[in-house]
């Protein structure tokens, strides 16, 4: 009982973590169609501001890590993707994955190819006894942090004018821009507050490893982004529980399957990805129709 | 008259010039040293790897990121196969023990990594081809991360994890590997004038109308994947019998990223496009290997900082695709030089 409570707290917090991932593509995908591969390396720049200057307090280092995120972010745009605005879905990916290819190698080359580490907010990586049953302080730390920023994200969604333009953006792009929604403004939106999600994912995963390497977001964006596509990349929810579902079961199979099967663990995720398309090719909770490309 | 022989000599151009280029590209690095053959010979083995994956990509218009994982079980086979039993039996002891006695000579052993391949591709296609965009993208993708799991992971069928195949013989020079790859050029060319690719590439234009023309668009498109994934096994084959070390973190995201990268600089639309992506792209990495080792011109030694290689080829890549995304070829075939084209009836001229 103890240990089912405890692989929950942990499935649940994995999945927060992924969920945000996810939902930072899906924010992406929903306004130009792109589902950005190169989000790892918007992680991975994070994670490195973060590990730099965590000595100088969390109160310089996270915003630090919001700007650099976003700042990223903003500069993939403008440099490559506003450029490629009638390219396929398909192209767009192949062109974000070279992006990320060009990126890792940047950063081998300035931080060389060995991690750079440092205690990033080690308070939170102690347990807890919460009557008799352990709970990692961090997966609560990140399902907490999760839960406020989605809180504050729907929020600005449904609430401010630049949200509700969004949105609408993210429902059908061409019919927005007809009404008058000023399009640059919420293709920029959507990747900055992609870069913000990034900087948080960057923070719960650096304190959990210590550590941070050139291909850093790599694993993350590759969970992320199958998570995304059989949530329903083509809305923002959908992505959001996709990514929620996808590390949910990563961390319930570590946790649940017998020892000399827990190898293959991401083999059995990605059957479970390959079934749910062939069954809901357009998303789980997307309502019947296909993705719009 | 002249025209009706011209019409039937044109397509044949287009895959003559083709062999010659690579003929005469393979003859040229044959005399520059052994190290740059050593590295051609890698070149060569990715030009099938891209030939198989333009034989669907390009014929379909559906992305896979999965045909690394045909590769990587064509390879699998020769390793397992011309690895001497002894050695097996030492290196690889948690393995299935029949696998130690199975042995083949090199050459059966490229074609039965090549059926291996392209039966794996047989076996999952009726489900993944039903799949398009990107779902047809992450479920190829979920297919290579699953394959490179098992392969990394199951002892039975392999070194244990973090551990590789060793002892493969020294056998295949660059001449051989040259031969494969002009067959792999013919089989795609030929692949390209029958029926499935001609409905194929009807569906990739407009999946509609040819679906309402009658098309079976999944039917053609198992074959064109399994076909694919035949000629990926092989080039898996000749990777192992290259490198002469198979191990499992050598067929993941990086040789997918970069096989594709060449599909996409030449144009992924064309075989044209296919082979000369992956040429240019070779000789392009060549001389960035030369010139990162310090190249000497005249009394000047002119050299790249280590590491800016790989920049400099995703750099390519992302630029090509912003600023010529059809590719080199733009999607088109050679056609004979000399050629004066009369406007056919009917067609628009195109304005490029």
């Amino acid at each position: 009982m103890n240990q089912l409570i405890q692989s929950l707290v942990d499935a649940l917090s994995a999945g927060a973590t992924l969920g945000l991932a996810a939902l930072a593509i899906g924010l992406v995908f929903g306004v130009i169609r792109l589902a950005n591969f190169a989000q790892g390396e918007i992680i991975t720049a994070s994670g490195y501001s973060i590990i730099f200057t965590w000595q100088l307090g969390w109160y310089v280092a996270i915003p630090i890590a919001i700007l650099i995120g976003v700042i990223l972010s903003l500069l993939m745009e403008l440099g490559v993707f506003s450029r490629m605005r009638t390219a396929t879905p398909a192209t767009l990916l192949v062109a974000s994955f070279g992006l990320s290819f060009l990126l890792q190698r940047v950063y081998e080359l300035l931080f060389s190819n060995n991690v750079q580490t440092a205690p990033v907010a080690p308070e939170l990586a102690q347990s807890v006894d919460v009557g008799g049953i352990r709970i990692q302080l961090l997966s609560v730390a990140t399902i907490v942090i999760a839960g406020v920023l989605l809180f504050a994200l729907i929020q600005f969604l449904n609430k401010s004018i630049w949200g509700l333009q969004l949105q609408a953006a993210a429902a059908d792009f061409r019919t927005a821009r007809l009404v008058g929604i000023p399009a640059s403004r919420v293709i920029g939106l959507s990747f900055a507050l992609s870069g913000i999600l990034a900087a948080a994912v960057a923070f719960v995963s650096t304190v959990q490893t210590g550590a941070v390497g050139p291909t850093f977001g790599v694993p993350i964006v590759i969970l992320a982004l199958i998570g995304a596509v059989i949530g329903g990349i083509d809305k923002i929810y959908g992505a959001l529980a996709g990514g929620f579902l996808v590390g949910f079961a990563t961390s319930m199979l570590a946790s649940w399957l017998p020892s000399d099967m827990s190898n293959f663990r991401d083999a059995y995720v990605f059957l479970l990805v390959i079934i749910v398309l062939i069954i809901r090719p357009s998303g789980l909770l997307v309502s019947g129709g296909t993705v719009r490309t | 008259m002249t025209r009706g022989l011209w019409w039937r000599l044109g397509p044949l151009w287009s895959l003559v010039s083709l062999l010659l280029i690579v003929y005469a590209v393979t003859v040229v690095t044959s005399y520059l040293g052994e190290s740059v053959q050593v590295q051609f010979q890698y070149a060569l083995v990715n030009l099938v790897i891209v030939v198989a994956l333009y034989m669907f990509i390009g014929t379909s218009g559906v992305l896979s990121f999965g045909h690394v994982a045909f590769v990587a079980l064509g390879a699998w086979t020769v390793g397992l196969l011309t690895i001497e039993s002894d050695l097996k039996r030492n290196l690889l002891s948690d393995m299935f023990p029949f696998l130690f006695e199975v042995q083949a000579p090199w050459l059966p052993a490229i074609l039965i990594g090549g059926i291996v391949g392209g039966l794996l591709a047989l076996l999952v296609a009726p489900v993944l081809m039903r799949l398009n965009g990107l779902q047809a993208g992450i479920a190829t993708f979920a297919l290579l991360l699953v394959v490179g799991q098992v392969l990394t992971y199951w002892s039975s069928i392999g070194p244990r994890s973090g551990q590789s195949m060793v002892g493969i013989p020294d056998v295949l020079d660059l001449q051989t590997t040259m031969f494969f790859a002009l067959g792999a050029i013919v089989i795609a060319w030929l692949f390209q004038r029958t029926r499935p690719a001609r409905l194929l590439r009807a569906a990739r234009e407009d999946g509609i109308a040819a679906a309402a023309s009658g098309i079976n668009v999944v039917t053609q498109r198992v074959i064109a994947f399994a076909l694919s994934g035949l000629i990926a096994g092989i080039a898996g084959g000749l990777f192992a019998l290259t490198n002469r070390v198979v191990q499992a973190s050598l067929f993941g995201i990086e040789l997918t990223f970069i096989t594709l990268a060449m599909l996409v600089l030449g144009g992924m639309l064309s075989l044209s496009g296919a082979v000369i992506g992956a040429l240019v792209f070779s000789v392009i990495d060549l001389v960035l290997v030369r010139l990162q080792n310090g190249l000497e011109i005249g009394s000047v030694i002119v050299s790249l900082p280590q590491g800016t290689r790989p920049i400099i080829l995703g750099a390519i890549l992302v630029l090509m695709l912003i600023f010529r995304p059809s590719g080199l070829t733009g999607g088109r075939e050679i056609v004979w030089p000399f050629r004066r084209t009369p406007p056919l009836p009917g067609v628009p001229p195109t304005n490029e």
